[in-house]
């Protein structure tokens, strides 16, 4: 069965003399809250940058749903239902919330090239059924009221719902969110819970990389554990709390700073 | 300003629509040039502005639209209106191939080589290369506007037909601005990473910016060649496409502004005849000066529209 899973096998990227993935391994199954944990600089993005076709990792498998889709471009990945956030939100700054979103939509729309010279019946149509996805969005995510205004100027709470709207309105099959808390407020951040968890219950699956460690553990059901690009231990939230390799690598460090 | 562009553009159309009647030889004349480079300008931005590819070539386009007319009806005898087609085409696919290999590159290097090609053209044209582009004298003597016998030789009838044209090319920019392709350049402009990591095929987008943007610019060498009866290489020198990039920046990618740009580049200096041997050296100035005072031009682009059932009772914006 390879039915949605995400499948990553000895998954090395090398940057220079840095080994930023060393031999990675792990599965995703289908509806599983996924997460990513590991101190700074373990590689975590890095893992999803070979994931998204952001850069190709130099060995390794990246399969979904059993196809080989390491050395694919980006856009060739979110076709095949995989989407992203960034850790640094990435918007179109200029740009109002309710286009952000749209740009979601831009795989899903029919449209042909020369619809952007002379508009048809047919694709007023497809434009339209598109910002009603677009609306169906805002409101999934509370932005209803933010539709108008450019994206650069909102807060960063509110860009960073903005950016999982837009990754929402693609319909992912996958969606991979690096670091959503980041930034956020308690409120904020129980808010995003929530909002994960709905996203779930929608038949998503969700991947994530997280720093927030009570997060982490309230919210995903499997974990891998990464530190200098290698796993060191993966499990439910409850195993990986008592794991010493972990308490020792990523939790001792923390231990180390309150001393 | 939503409530002075609802005003705006009517009157503008308007005051387009009679200018002819109320001008006499001198200022029609004046008044195609500017409707020429209007457009010409306006397919840079959809290049430069829309997309936001460092495209410093954009003479070329205008200039292979303008031989293929001149060639077409001098050479082989075609009547004007026949030669739109292949003015359009011939500069889209050159658009296509040129841009091909280069629209990968950062926007530094993309000007250096739209500049060679914008160089290489002149050059080609100058050299007579074939033997049909008249060399450094360029082609003169072509036919007048002709349509199914009806005779368009008037001056009126060349400023409409320069007037349609503008008129095509705003048509065209606003049914972009609400389609997929037009919201991808917007994207791609903003953030390429961003873009592909949405699903979009940035390439795409930026090449069929360039093949538009060239198709239109070539019809506007269409109009040009009507004009003059003639096409000579140093009308589409580089230093015309410096202007036409100055224009977008300037005028801040959004119509009025180009329009505006357009207006001062163009027409100013015929109203203060005196001011005309100065223009390079004001525009200069007022470039400087439109920069530093407001960077995102003159009246910057606002991008797409949204449609207004997504603009909600308690909204912020807007
Ligand atoms: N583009 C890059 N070029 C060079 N080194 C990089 C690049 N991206 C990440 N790295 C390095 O790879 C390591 C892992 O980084 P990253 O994946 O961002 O870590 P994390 O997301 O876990 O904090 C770091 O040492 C980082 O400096
Ligand atoms: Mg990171």
């Amino acid at each position: 069965m390879a039915h949605n899973e995400l499948i990553l096998t000895d998954v090395t990227k090398r940057f220079g003399g840095l080994t930023a993935v060393d031999a990675l391994s792990f599965k995703v199954s289908a509806g599983q809250i996924y997460g990513i944990i590991g101190p700074n600089g373990a590689g975590k993005t890095t893992v999803f940058n070979c994931i998204t076709g952001i850069y190709k990792s130099e060995q390794g498998s990246v399969k979904w749903r059993g196809e080989e889709i390491r050395g694919l471009t980006p856009y060739q990945i979110v076709d095949r239902g995989i989407v992203r956030t960034f850790q640094t939100i990435r918007l179109f700054s200029q740009m109002s919330v309710a286009e952000n979103v749209m740009s979601g939509r831009h795989i899903k729309s029919k449209q042909k090239l020369w619809h952007g010279i002379v508009h048809s019946p047919w694709s007023k149509r497809d434009e339209l059924a598109n910002w009603h996805k677009v609306e169906e969005q805002l409101d999934f995510f509370n932005l209803s009221e933010f539709a108008a205004i450019p994206t650069g100027s909102l807060p960063y709470g509110i860009q960073r719902r903005v950016e999982m709207a837009r990754a929402m309105a693609v319909d992912p099959t996958l969606l991979i969110l690096d670091e959503p808390a980041a930034g956020l407020n308690d409120k904020e951040t129980m808010e995003l819970l929530q909002t994960i968890f709905k996203i779930r219950d929608k038949g998503v699956t969700v991947l994530l990389i997280e720093h927030d460690m009570d997060m982490v553990m309230e919210v995903t059901d499997y974990l891998t554990v990464i530190n200098f690009g290698k796993k060191i231990a993966e499990g439910t939230p409850e195993a990986i709390q008592k794991d010493p390799a972990v308490i020792e690598a990523y939790l001792g460090s923390e231990d180390d700073d309150d001393e | 300003m939503k409530t002075i562009q609802r005003f705006a553009y009517p009157i503008f159309f308007a005051v387009m629509a009679i200018l002819p009647h109320v001008l006499d030889s001198r200022w029609q004349a004046v008044a195609i040039t500017f409707l020429i480079f209007a457009v010409v300008a306006l397919s840079q931005d959809i290049i430069l502005g829309k997309s936001g590819m460092f495209n410093m070539g954009q003479a070329l386009f205008f200039g292979l639209g303008a031989y293929t007319t001149a060639i077409l009806n001098n050479e082989y005898g075609w009547s004007i209106i026949a030669t739109i087609p292949l003015a359009i085409l011939i500069p889209a696919v050159c658009g296509v191939l040129l841009a091909g290999p280069i629209v990968h590159l950062r926007g530094d290097y993309l000007l250096v080589t739209t500049i060679g090609f914008n160089i290489v053209f002149v050059q080609v044209v100058q050299n007579n290369l074939g033997g049909i582009t008249g060399g450094p004298n360029g082609i003169f003597g072509l036919d007048s506007l002709s349509f199914y016998g009806i005779d368009l030789t008037s001056q009126v009838s060349v400023y409409y037909f320069a007037f349609a044209v503008l008129l095509l090319t705003l048509g065209i920019m606003r049914n972009l601005a609400g389609s997929k392709a037009g919201r991808a350049m917007h994207y791609l402009r903003e953030d390429q990473l961003a873009a592909e990591s949405i699903g979009i095929n940035t390439r795409i987008y930026k090449i069929f910016a360039f093949a538009l943007g060239a198709g239109i610019a070539g019809l506007a060498g269409t109009v040009f060649a009507v004009q003059y009866s003639a096409v000579s290489p140093e009308a589409f020198d580089f230093i015309q496409s410096v202007l036409f990039f100055s224009i977008v920046i300037v005028g801040g990618s959004s119509v009025p502004g180009v329009l505006i740009g357009v207006f001062v580049m163009f027409v100013l200096p015929e109203i203060f005849r005196e001011f005309a041997t100065w223009r390079f050296f004001i525009f200069g100035f007022a470039m400087i000066a439109a920069m530093i005072l407001r960077p995102r031009g003159i009246i910057p682009a606002t991008f797409g529209k949204i449609p207004k059932f997504l603009i909600k009772e308690n909204n912020h914006g807007a």
